[in-house]
């Protein structure tokens, strides 16, 4: 069943008079469960396209449907409570509040969202836990490594139980034990939460864990390939 | 879509983000609360050494003057004239004592004047006090330099400042020929004798004045026509316990004298020159709690400024987790708002020590500068005052003006759009 929909999407910046096209003629359908990857070369439009998504940017055209909500005819603040209500996200890095715990950065969506108190502190821990990090839950995130600063944001995106998680490039600051872990995380989340991810890459480690390849290059999908599920890949 | 309202944003979440944000920077924070409270302790030293200062000339004044309240003949406040004094004294202080003010009130009799001795003769005024209680006559009489000053005792004795003695050559027994002059052309004359010398400090009343006792003052009123029985004067000075209850006596003397061809004055009405001066000063120590404003306000600016820009990037991922523009705008708003009342509260911990320690020990000015100031002095140990007004008024400006000043980077805070604020 399909998640979300992108129409004709268009992303044109204007540079020195010319108009310069990051993302041209861009149809995607995301179904509901699909752990995909947007790869492709830098600047191939893999952010903007995610940030397209999740209502950070608006197209210059097209329009983008998330649950059958046109989110391109929203206005700012009603962009602002879609993401707050629908989506998670993880970004490639200052993903988390300073001066918040792990354990309140994850609580932080859950609280702007009007979570009860008691409800949201399990889930947060709950969330940790599944991420690995039960013993580091109230240190501030200059106490983490950066691994474990993903992994809080993870355990953020998916603590309220949003429709999709948008992650863009979340392994690129992350070694590859780090990554690797991070990845086998968010894969078991999704299949466990049955949360839709969209990650943009150009890791090849994250492309060989996705479910689903699709491939940018110049603003124009070129390649949109489904994959069987490998459990070699998920060893 | 649910929508929230802004009405049930979690305010906890604000309170606890702002505080713990103002303490980012500790030594930032802890550097920008010390200027101010130093600025403002200043600032509380200032204010309350120039109100010490006017406070204790406006109580000088009122003591060698005419009291907090004066009642006198209609007109003579703009034209003074011998021949104008109140007719029926005894009837007025009959009045004035059914009012049963709390307070002192004092006879008095004024009188413009030529003194003469063998050796000169100096335009002076005459002031008649009824009693040794009067005000103005306990403070000439401390500052007697010599002779005892019994003017009660010594029927025609007379108090005359050092400076009018040098210019009259006289000394303690000397004559005076005191001469008035009378409405139509003639003149009077009394003699007097020199009781006492005092040095007040103040060239206007060291060089003008003679102080003699109301009895004697008053033979030249009934020179003018005036009944001795009716016991004329030429003006109540009326000394309230109660400062600040001025306005509403004046209302009260008012009803009930005005209709009588006399003016019921309170002391600023009486001495404009004071008022002016005080209000000269005042504005020159309002200039100075401009400066100390900017220099707070700049500290403030300049923490909560470099707050919000260090954080573009945090901003930006808060928008994009769902927090909205209001959101943020209120955040910085709260943390301005958090130093604001830190600055003040340290600001009152310097100020209130600085006030307390120089209200009880005061500053010594007598060898920086001249205590005679507009016809008056202040005493040469300034203590510091403070009234609560000034305490609101201080604590008013400065959190309102640290307020307006968090205005420009909670909307700067409030304006980062997510895309840009996490690309940069």
């Amino acid at each position: 069943m399909a998640l979300l929909t992108l129409k004709n999407i268009g992303k044109r910046y204007e540079q020195g008079g010319m108009a310069l096209w990051a993302l041209k003629d861009v149809n995607l359908t995301i179904n509901e469960g699909d752990f995909a990857a947007l790869v492709g070369p830098s600047g191939s439009g893999k952010t903007t396209l995610l940030n397209i998504i999740g209502g950070l940017d608006s197209p210059s055209e097209g329009s983008v449907h998330l649950n059958n909500i046109n989110i391109t005819e929203l206005s700012e603040s009603e962009l602002s409570n879609f993401r707050l209500m629908q989506l998670g996200f993880v970004f490639q890095s200052y993903n988390l509040v300073p001066v918040l715990s792990a354990l309140e950065n994850v609580e932080l969506v859950m609280v702007l969202r009007g979570f009860p108190g008691k409800q949201r502190r399990e889930r947060a821990t709950h969330y940790l836990r599944m991420v690995g990090l039960e013993n580091a839950m109230q240190r501030k995130p200059s106490a983490l490594s950066g691994g474990q600063q993903q992994r809080v944001a993870v355990a953020r995106a998916l603590a309220s139980g949003p429709k999709l998680v948008l992650a863009d490039e979340p392994t690129a600051n992350l070694d590859s034990e780090n990554a690797t872990a991070l990845l086998d995380i968010m894969y078991n989340l999704s299949q466990e939460e049955k949360t839709t991810f969209i990650f943009s890459t150009h890791d090849v480690r994250v492309m060989e864990r996705a479910r689903r390849i699709i491939r940018l290059q110049d603003g124009r999908i070129v390649h949109d390939e489904q994959k069987e599920f490998s459990p070699k890949a998920h060893a | 879509m649910k929508q929230r309202d802004l009405k049930i944003l979690p305010a906890h979440l604000l309170i606890m983000l702002a505080w713990r944000n103002l303490w980012r920077h500790r030594r930032r924070t802890l550097i920008t609360l010390s200027s101010i409270a130093i600025g403002f302790g200043l600032a509380v030293l200032f204010i309350g050494l120039g109100d010490g200062s006017h406070n204790s000339m406006i109580r000088n004044a009122i003591k060698l003057g005419e009291g907090h309240v004066t009642v006198q003949p209609n007109d003579y406040l703009i034209a003074p004239a011998n021949h104008k004094f109140i007719t029926h004294g005894k009837s007025i202080a009959n009045e004035l004592g059914k009012l049963e003010i709390q307070g002192q009130v004092n006879p008095r009799i004024s009188l413009e004047v030529l003194a003469s001795t063998a050796n000169n003769s100096v335009g002076t005024a005459l002031e008649g006090v009824a009693n040794a209680d009067d005000r103005r006559f306990a403070v000439l009489r401390q500052d007697l330099i010599q002779g005892d000053g019994d003017i009660f005792r010594m029927e025609r004795g007379v108090l005359i400042g050092e400076k009018l003695a040098k210019k009259l050559k006289a000394k303690i027994g000397s004559k005076i020929v005191i001469m008035a002059g009378k409405q139509g052309g003639d003149s009077q004359s009394q003699l007097a004798r020199v009781a006492g010398v005092f040095q007040s400090g103040l060239n206007e009343i060291d060089s003008y004045v003679i102080v003699s006792n109301l009895q004697f003052a008053r033979q030249f009123l009934i020179g003018e026509g005036g009944a001795e029985e009716l016991e004329p004067v030429t003006r109540y000075a009326v000394f309230l316990d109660d400062p600040d209850s001025v306005t509403e006596w004046v209302d009260l003397l008012n009803t009930t004298f005005g209709k009588n061809n006399i003016s019921v004055l309170d002391w600023q009405q009486m001495m404009p020159q004071l008022v002016q001066f005080i209000a000269i000063d005042d504005a020159g120590n309002y200039v100075f709690l401009v400066l100390i404003l900017i220099m707070v306000v700049i500290g403030i600016i300049n923490t909560v400024l470099m707050s919000v820009l260090e954080r573009t990037k945090e901003f930006g991922l808060l928008r994009a987790l769902g927090v909205n523009r209001t959101y943020l705008l209120l955040l910085v708003f709260c943390e301005t708002l958090f130093l604001s009342m830190l600055s003040v509260f340290c600001g009152w911990i310097a100020g209130g020590s600085i006030h307390w320690w120089f209200s009880h020990y005061g500053i010594d000015f007598s060898e920086l500068m001249s205590t005679e100031m507009a016809g008056t002095h202040m005493d040469s140990i300034i203590y510091t005052e403070l009234s609560l007004d000034r305490v609101i008024q201080l604590t008013c400006i400065i959190l309102a003006a640290t307020l307006i000043t968090g205005i420009y980077p909670a909307i700067k805070a409030a304006r980062v759009t997510p895309v840009e604020a996490l690309h940069t």
